[in-house]
């Protein structure tokens, strides 16, 4: 043994380069949130890329390195692992339901790609569509051609009012039609625009904070959403008490008021009730808590059937199945494997993107399984 | 830094070794970039921090003797890594040189009921080991904190405890052989299946335990139990952590030998409660987590004799859980007691001290004169019931010079532990972090015989070099 080690009380060891590296901090993070991680690693059995690749480099733990090493100088924004790994993130925030140090990884997500995707760094898609749901009467035309909820003018404010989303009334307008059929008294105020989620898990969160409080100045009072994801981003920028999942909406609202709830038959297939499996929505298991309701709504339409894969990410994200075709499709494959091992007749999404990701993984798979949103069942039970 | 004084040193890979690398385990498993390497520059412990020139992950027991051979051939360090939990700094490569990662090697071959063991890859988590081995009624005993993360090569490498170290030992109690690749590149077995073997020096529990530095272990056969029928755990709060102390001495002088003596001071308790909001008493000066597992009378009996104890040594309250889900909640709320510390400070920097079960509530005192003394934040918890403290001194680097205060304390509380009868790390072991207490707990004659063992295992010295027997 060499050097200080033949002593009782030697001193603990110094970092290497420690005190230089400490002194530069480039302010691209919340020091305070940067700081929480000890790296104790209890977030790799729950990130679904780790899972993938058993890279370091590809789990929370190890992005928040990287994260450091952007911070304190080590790593600069053009190393290729930083920009490829700001993007291989699902950002599903799976590592902040286990994380004992109450690290806000979703925070520090944010702000790495804020920063990361400046410029001539944003990825093609993801600035393609932050621009493009910033054309909101594009969209409500969309919507409108393809037969979405109307919009019923201002909004009232003692009625719930239904967000309509920037994607979904276009992509699955039949959703928010089937949430004005469950919420007779809704209004669905025009000139909505958008909440911003969007913008926020792509490298825009400052512009989105504004948007998102926009458009809670424009729908004062309670705000009912379809989309898991937006309803997360918006809770979280205007307070879950204003802002409801519409399946933890009807749960809340029925229970408390059975006589609100309109009679409902029970889904059979073939005969027997249908196989119901719920797929989460991350941000709104993870971000918000919200998880039992659908599952307690489903239950009294159908048979509930827990995918074992129900809370991990299906790879939808966003915009991930479009930046990362490939990972996003390996991610969803056990759900695949399960729900027809399990012999569902339906899964169940409660966001927009998750929707058109299991059904894509559906037709590709060629699953006899149907993909609705949680209010499209419940309409089948009307 | 003292590791940088003498033996291999790694300057950047040459690119004929690079090339060598790549073809034994192929392009995609060897990472040379920055932002590559980065992640493995550390482990889970706090301050230290050294770029490795290269990540190898071979996926074969051949594929590690071919890269051993090489390193050893060309004096390049090899730093075997798990998943790079420990807490000793014992995976961070402070001269460079290769980190060997064994994540890519997770089969389970073997699960046998009939001669009550298995057979893993080092690669395979603990949790994964132990879920397997239930679903066939039968339980892998060692359960450290990081059960979930860990990897089983690396428990065995770390020699790790856990929490039920008390009636059943860690994990050197349950390895009975294992394969490993030395560092000129010839494969061993060790050891093998047998309960009893003492053919030759026993190997097997030299290899447990040697932190990386003898040999890369490859295959990994553990003794199984079968599965008690219940299990079940109490919670007894306390005024303060050594009258918890006074409360396990209590418990052990009964006769009792039960599964889990777990403690926390408060500070420990309002972190945990902060994350995992079980309802714990956040008043209370500690908590004592207790439980047991075997028949359903005997379990019985052992609970009602620890709360009655409890209760005589003078418990501010005693709680049974319900049932098993809340039995399972309250172990793995305080497997997160360290993690959850991190929510107080910037920079946890957590100990291992250990003294015999008796010392224990003077341990507790001592390490509480020694904190108020350097003033510095200490929170306590640990395995109670095999006298294994885990003092964690919270602080900001901001704050002045409040690190040396920490190592100040953290030199004091390792002599009071030795002065008890103690250690300065009960489970967690050396790695680069307590180098340098090691020879006052072992003597110069050990230490010189430590570095013989090592020179005789890695004649060229390449296996993680500057850590045990260096």
């Amino acid at each position: 043994m060499t050097g200080p080690g033949h002593s009782a009380t030697a001193p603990i060891p110094a970092e290497p380069g420690a005190s230089a590296a400490a002194a530069y901090r480039a302010g691209i993070f919340d020091p305070t949130v940067l700081s929480a991680c000890i790296s104790c690693g209890f977030c790799l059995p729950v990130c679904p890329t780790y899972a993938q690749t058993k890279l370091e480099n590809s789990s929370p733990r190890g992005r928040i390195t990287l994260m450091r090493a952007l911070e304190e100088g080590r790593l600069d924004e053009d190393d290729p692992t930083l920009q490829h790994q700001a993007g291989l993130c699902l950002g599903c925030r799976a590592c902040e339901t286990v994380c004992p140090a109450g690290v806000k990884y979703g925070e520090l997500l944010e702000q790495w790609r804020d920063h990361q995707w400046r410029g001539r760094h944003t990825p093609p898609i993801a600035g393609a569509l932050r621009a493009g749901v910033r054309v909101t009467p594009a969209l409500a035309v969309g919507g409108l051609l393809r037969g979405a909820a109307r919009t019923t003018g201002a909004p009232e404010p003692d009625r719930p009012h239904l967000m309509l989303g920037c994607l979904e009334r276009s992509l699955y307008p039949k959703v928010s039609r089937a949430a004005l059929r469950l919420i007779p008294d809704a209004d669905v105020p025009e000139g909505q625009g958008c909440c911003g989620a969007l913008h926020a898990h792509n490298g825009g969160s400052r512009e989105a904070a504004e948007m998102a409080q926009r458009l809670g100045e424009r729908m004062p009072g309670t705000i009912v959403s379809t989309s898991g994801g937006c309803a997360a981003y918006l809770a979280h920028q205007l307070g879950h008490d204003r802002v409801k999942e519409v399946g933890e909406f009807l749960l809340s609202r029925w229970d408390e008021n059975p006589a609100s709830m309109p009679p409902l038959r029970p889904i059979l297939v073939d005969g027997r009730p249908a196989r119901v499996g719920v797929k989460d929505s991350c941000q709104l298991r993870n971000g918000l808590g919200v998880f039992a309701q659908s599952r307690a709504l489903v239950g009294r339409v159908a048979e509930l059937v827990e995918l074992p894969s129900a809370g991990v990410c299906c790879g939808g994200a966003g915009t991930y199945s479009m930046l990362q075709p490939e990972m996003s499709r390996a991610v969803l494959d056990p759900t695949l494997t399960q729900a027809r091992d399990l012999g569902l007749d339906y899964l169940v999404s409660l966001n927009v993107v998750c929707t058109r990701q299991l059904a894509s993984g559906v037709r590709r798979a060629k699953l006899p399984v149907r993909v609705l949103h949680l209010v499209e069942l419940l309409e089948l039970a009307l | 830094m003292n590791a940088a004084s003498s033996g291999p040193r790694a300057a950047h890979l040459d690119p004929d070794t690079v090339a060598q690398l790549r073809r034994i385990v192929g392009d995609s498993h060897v990472l040379l970039t920055d932002g590559d390497v980065e992640p493995y520059s550390r482990d889970a412990t706090p301050l230290f921090r050294a770029r490795p020139d290269a990540v190898v992950l071979p996926a074969t027991t051949s594929e590690v003797s071919a890269i051993l051979r090489l390193a050893t051939e060309r004096g390049i360090p090899v730093v075997p890594r798990g998943a790079g939990s420990n807490l000793a700094a014992a995976t961070v490569a402070e001269r460079g040189g290769i980190v060997m990662v064994l994540t890519r090697m997770t089969a389970i071959k073997e699960i046998s009921a009939d001669e009550l063991l298995a057979v893993v890859e080092p690669g395979v988590t603990t949790a994964e080991l132990a879920d397997t081995a239930a679903l066939q009624g039968l339980l892998y005993a060692p359960d450290p904190g990081s059960r979930t993360v860990a990897t089983v090569g690396g428990n065995v490498a770390m020699c790790a405890g856990g929490l039920r170290g008390l009636k059943y030992g860690v994990t050197r109690n349950y390895v009975l052989g294992l394969e490993a690749v030395l560092p000129t590149g010839e494969v061993i077995r060790t050891g093998g299946r047998l309960w009893k073997d003492v053919a030759g020096y026993d190997l097997t529990r030299l290899l447990t335990g040697s932190e990386g530095t003898l040999a890369v272990i490859t295959e990994v056969t553990v003794a199984l139990l079968p599965m008690p029928a219940v299990a079940r755990t109490g919670v007894a709060y306390f005024d303060s952590l050594s009258d918890a102390g006074r409360a396990v001495a209590g418990v052990i002088r009964d006769g009792l030998v039960p599964a889990t003596l777990e403690f926390l001071d408060n500070r420990c308790v309002n972190a945990v409660e902060d994350f995992a909001h079980l309802g714990l008493d956040r008043q209370a000066g500690a908590l004592l987590l207790f439980g047991d597992d075997g028949t359903p009378e005997a379990v019985e009996r052992s609970l009602g004799i620890m709360a009655a104890t409890c209760e005589r040594v003078g418990a501010r309250g005693v709680t049974m859980a319900r049932d098993v889900a809340e039995s399972e909640a309250l172990l793995t709320a305080r497997r997160c007691s360290l993690p959850a510390l991190a929510r107080l400070a910037p920079i946890t920097l957590l100990e291992d001290a250990t003294v015999p079960r008796p010392k224990i509530a003077e341990m507790v005192d001592r390490i509480e004169a020694i904190s108020a003394r350097h003033q510095v934040v200490c929170a306590t918890f640990g395995h109670a019931g095999d006298g294994n403290l885990h003092p964690t001194i919270v602080f900001d680097p901001a704050d002045g010079d409040v690190r040396h205060r920490a190592e100040a304390a953290f030199g004091e509380i390792f002599a009071a532990a030795m002065d008890l009868g103690g250690t300065i790390t009960g489970e967690h072991g050396v790695g680069a972090a307590k180098r340098g207490y090691l020879q006052a707990r072992l003597g110069a004659d050990q230490m010189a015989l430590l570095r013989r063992l090592k020179a005789a295992f890695d004649p060229a010295g390449i296996l993680n070099p500057g850590k045990l027997g260096s």
